[in-house]
Formats: structure tokens, sequence, C-alpha cells
């Protein structure tokens, strides 16, 4: 009998033409039926110099099913060439042409000589979904354009962490995450965003280390450059949320760079005396225990669920009822992760719980007892739930249809005070 | 279950003629996943002059012309697409696809309101039909199209 899924919470691994399209001035060539950019393409933040309108697409059809479509590849990538000025070309295929066998590699390696890079990804949607679609791409560009560096720059850095448009704090997380490297003396280098792009991707190899700032997307990404370009890497699994996990996050970052200590904690110490000037300021709201939820569930992908729950136990002192991890963690990290969820501070342990079947998941979240109304923090999906136990939302997750972001983030000692910022308001409205 | 394919071509070696301009269609049948030649379908284009200048060479010989019609003469035929089905999609509405070298896109809706498939591609009549029959042999039986590298 086959299994029905309700309501995912994430796209197919084509989904990844989000990450390229992140990348400044890259496109992508889908070599997939029509409309499959049209339905991948998220509403909001998706338009620009290149959005999913124009992405240039082989349109397959019967025809090509049955005779292969690599023809039409060709001329569709000989064209994007012609047509389009970008400074990187990644060709991604969706699940036809790898199901019927067109040899992608093969067409896109006769573009070699092309004066600008093309590279390609198989991002069929039955590999996996958009993190791992996110991760090819990436594999792509270290597989098919980056070449090992004897040059190394002191103190330069490459941050990784959410998947761009999945997440929906990917830009402003990424520039909190470098600007707190850059306090600390370190160059931080990122390939998303506004000017990150082709000159970003080429001083990736010289770079001194990779940084890491996930559970589990991206580690293989990881692995394959330390193994092609040299670069060490280090990995945090732990989005840092608020002062607790950020001023971790800049102790180890430091000693893995070796900077000086003093210089990391001086940073540290103005930073959490600013923090906890806000906090004290409102401890009269955090401490008036009608306010706030007695328990609290996250539903998301690994890296907010975990950064969340620990940021709500660790910083807020908040109980978490059980977490839910809904981006088809991969079953080698999965115990690692749960691993995390223990080492909340206060004696606080976390059950977390991997389930992509929303069905599955407001089932458990009705039968748990918060102890009072609950506080979900999830996707679009949890928004009717919570209404129906009365309880408060906040729309953090993929899909989103509760919030608009333009460069919010959660990330770092700012970020933290985002997020509580956020979550007092739901709780606030409820007696105003 | 067998269907029919109807297929363009001038040698019945190459797919070599437009749909447009293909005089006559080759039918071939296949049943079990095995293609065999059914029979020749002439096309008999309507008479656009009453003077014999442009009439259609299948129209002289068989001499049973209809008169009238032609191009936005509101009988169908000719270049429009948007009506009726044209005489030539008419011929074909028994079969589950053709095959020709191009095939216009007003052309293409009327098919595809027949839920007839076509392939506008340039090969051998031969491997044509090998592929055609072994894509729906695999779609009858809901076998998949994957193939194993």
């Amino acid at each position: 009998m086959a299994k029905l899924l309700d309501k995912q919470r994430y796209k197919c691994a084509l989904g990844a033409m989000q990450t390229v399209q992140a990348i400044t001035r890259a496109i992508p060539i889908l070599h997939s039926g029509p409309g499959c950019a049209q339905k991948l393409s998220d509403g909001t933040g998706s338009s620009g110099y290149f959005s999913p309108n124009i992405f240039p697409c082989t349109s397959i059809n019967e025809k090509d099913v049955v005779f292969g479509g690599t023809k039409k590849l060709e001329t569709t990538i000989e064209n994007a060439l012609k047509v389009i000025d970008a400074d990187l070309y990644v060709v991604l295929t969706g699940c036809i042409p790898e199901i019927v066998g067109d040899d992608t590699g093969e067409v896109v390696s006769r573009f070699e000589n092309a004066d600008k890079p093309v590279i390609y990804a198989s991002t069929a949607g039955f590999k996996g979904n958009n993190y791992i679609g996110h991760e090819q791409v990436i594999d792509a560009i270290i597989d098919q354009y980056l070449e090992r560096s004897e040059e190394r720059e002191k103190g330069l850095v490459n941050i990784w962490a959410d998947v761009p448009y999945q997440d929906l704090f990917w830009l402003g997380n990424i520039r909190e995450l470098e600007k707190l490297l850059a306090e600390i003396g370190l160059t931080p280098n990122t390939i998303f965003g506004y000017h990150r792009g082709i000159d970003q991707i080429n001083n990736i190899p010289k770079a001194e280390f990779n940084l890491l700032v996930s559970p589990w997307v991206s580690v293989g990404n990881m692995q394959k450059m330390e193994k092609k370009l040299g670069l060490p890497w280090l990995h945090l699994p732990t989005l840092p949320i608020g002062a607790y996990e950020t001023s971790k996050f800049l102790r180890e970052v430091g000693r893995f760079a070796g900077v000086n200590e003093e210089k990391v904690e001086s940073v540290i110490n103005e930073h959490e005396n600013y923090y906890y000037y806000l906090i004290e300021r409102y401890a009269d709201l955090f401490l008036e225990n009608r306010v706030i939820n007695k328990q609290f569930s996250v539903v998301a992908d690994a890296q907010y669920a975990l950064g969340i729950t620990k940021f709500l136990a660790n910083d807020l002192g908040l109980v978490p009822a059980k977490q839910f991890i809904a981006d088809d963690t991969p079953k080698q990290y999965r115990e690692a992760i749960a691993e995390e969820f223990k080492k909340l501070n206060f004696n606080l342990q976390a059950e977390v719980v991997f389930e992509t079947d929303s069905y599955k998941i407001h089932e458990q979240i009705k039968e748990h007892d918060y102890h009072g109304y609950p506080l979900i923090l999830g996707s679009y999906y949890e928004k009717e739930l919570t209404e129906s136990l009365k309880g408060n939302y906040l729309n953090i997750a993929w899909p989103v249809q509760d919030k608009v972001v333009l460069d919010d983030f959660y990330a770092g000692y700012t970020g933290g005070i985002r997020l509580i910022e956020d979550i007092y308001t739901v709780a606030v409205q409820r007696f105003n | 279950m067998s269907y029919k394919i109807a297929v363009t071509s001038s040698d019945g070696l190459q797919i070599d003629e437009t749909f447009g301009s293909a005089k006559s269609f080759i039918i071939y049948e296949v049943a079990d996943g095995i293609y065999r030649k059914l029979e020749e379908r002439a096309f008999r284009e309507e008479g656009t002059d009453h003077d014999g200048i442009s009439v259609a060479d299948s129209c002289n010989s068989s001499g049973n012309c209809k008169t009238g019609g032609g191009c936005g003469s509101g009988t169908g035929g000719g270049c429009g697409g948007a009506g009726e089905a044209s005489e030539k999609v008419e011929l074909i509405s028994d079969c589950r696809c053709v095959v020709c070298k191009k095939i216009g896109f007003q052309i293409q809706k009327q098919l595809e309101r027949k839920a007839i498939s076509a392939f506008d591609v340039s090969v051998s009549v031969e491997e044509a039909l090998e592929k055609i029959s072994h894509y729906f042999t695999r779609m009858d039986n809901h076998e998949s199209l994957r193939v194993q590298k």
C-alpha cells in the first residue's frame, strides 16, 4: 500500500535552484518539465535580477521522454550562455531526465571551454529533498569548479549555515554570524546573499578552515572540501541563538582559529553586558508567570529545532516538551542530534522525535499535557492546531505564511533578543 | 491491446516530412509491443482552386475531390487551428500518436484534444517505432521508464 505523507515541510531536491539563486549572479539551468520552477519557487523574496520565472528550462515533454532530451539541453545551455549575463551556470536535473537516463554530465562537459563556468548537479526529486539538493549544489561547486590552493589567507574562514530560502532567516543569520567572526578578528567568507558571488566562491580554497553551523546539512560538503581542498573544518551543530550559545560559539571558534582568548572574552563581555541589560529591564515581564507558557514544542528542521530549544531552555528557562524534527534527517546523524537535546542547562533534557508526517506530529502535540496552553514554534501548518489548543504560536519554519522576513535573524546575541521580542509579542497579545 | 501509429515519410525509411507537407500517412499497428505496417492513408486535400492550379495530385488522380472549402471558408481544413479539427487530423484520429519531422502548434493542440501524441523527430522510421512502442508498452503495463546505468 502506498504511503501518503501529510503536509511535508520540504521540497524535492530540485528546490536547490534556490540555493543557486542565493549566490549573486549565479543562475540555474533546469533540465526538467515545464512548471517545476514555478511550483518550487516561494512567493516572497525570490524576485530580482534572476527569478524562477526566467530560469532557462528545457521544458521537456513526452517526446523527450521517448527520444531523450540531451539535444534540447545542449541548445538550452548554449543559448543561456548567449543571452543571460551571469557568472556561474548551474544545470539542475529534475526527475524525468534522470529516470529516462539523459547523460547530463556528458552534455555539460561539452561546455568545459565556455567563457563562463557551467557545472551540474543531479537534483532528481527521488534522490532526496531540498536539503540534500542544497548539498548537491555545493558538492558540484567543489567537484567541478574549485581547485586546491597553495595560498592561504590568514584568518579567512568560510561559514556554512542554513539552506537559503528554505530557512526564512538565512540572509540575516549568515550576516550576523559573519559579524560575530569579524568582531573576534577573523575574516568571514560566505557565498550567499547580497554581494556574495563568484569572487567569494573563488576565495573558498584560500580559507584557513570551514566553519559549519548546522546539525547535519553540509557535513558531507565539509568532508569533501577537507579531502579535495585540504580545508580543516569545525562543526558546531547548534545555531547560536541568545547569549549562552553565542558566547560558547565564539569561544569555540576562537579556540579553533587560535584567536587570543582575551580578545574573545572582551567581545563576549561587551555583548553580554548589553544583552543582560535588556533581559534585566524586562525581567518583570519574564517573571510574570501567567504571561508565558509553561512548556513549548518546536516543529522545524534540525537546525531550528535544536537552536531554539537550547535558547528557550538555557536563556529563558522554559521547559521543553517534545520537539519535532521534520526535515527527514538522514539516519546516520539522528543519534548525535538527539544527544544534543540532552545537553541543556538546569538538568533539563528534551525528547526529540524525527517525524516528517504532520498528521502524526499534530496527534502527538494534542496528546501531550503542556500544563496549560502550549507555546508552539513551527511552520504555518501549526497555526490552526495551536489555535484549537488555545496556545501561542510563532511561524519560524517553512512553509511560512504568517510572517514577512526581509533580513531579520535569530542568530547571535541580537537574534536571541529578536526571538524574545517575537515570542512575547505573541504572548502579550493574549491579554490585550 | 493494439494501437496505431501514423508516420510521415517519403521513402518509408526516414521521418522526413512535416505534418503540413505530408501527402500521406503510413499507418503501423503495434500489438504486444511488436509493430507491423498496416496501410498507407493518402490525404485528400480539398480543391482550393477550381482552375486546377494548386489542386493536389491525389485529388486529380482520384477525381472525387470535394469542392469549396479551403482556408478560412469555415469547413475546417487549411491553416486554421482554433476551430474544428482539420481533415488531416481526422484522417488519423484512430491513431495513438503521429510521428513527423516538424509539426505546428495549432495542429498539436488539435491532436491533444483527441489525445493523440505528436512526436516531431528526425530519425529513422525504425528507431521511432522501436522507441515509441517501448515507451507505450512500459506505460500500459505501469512499468518504470527508469534506465539502469
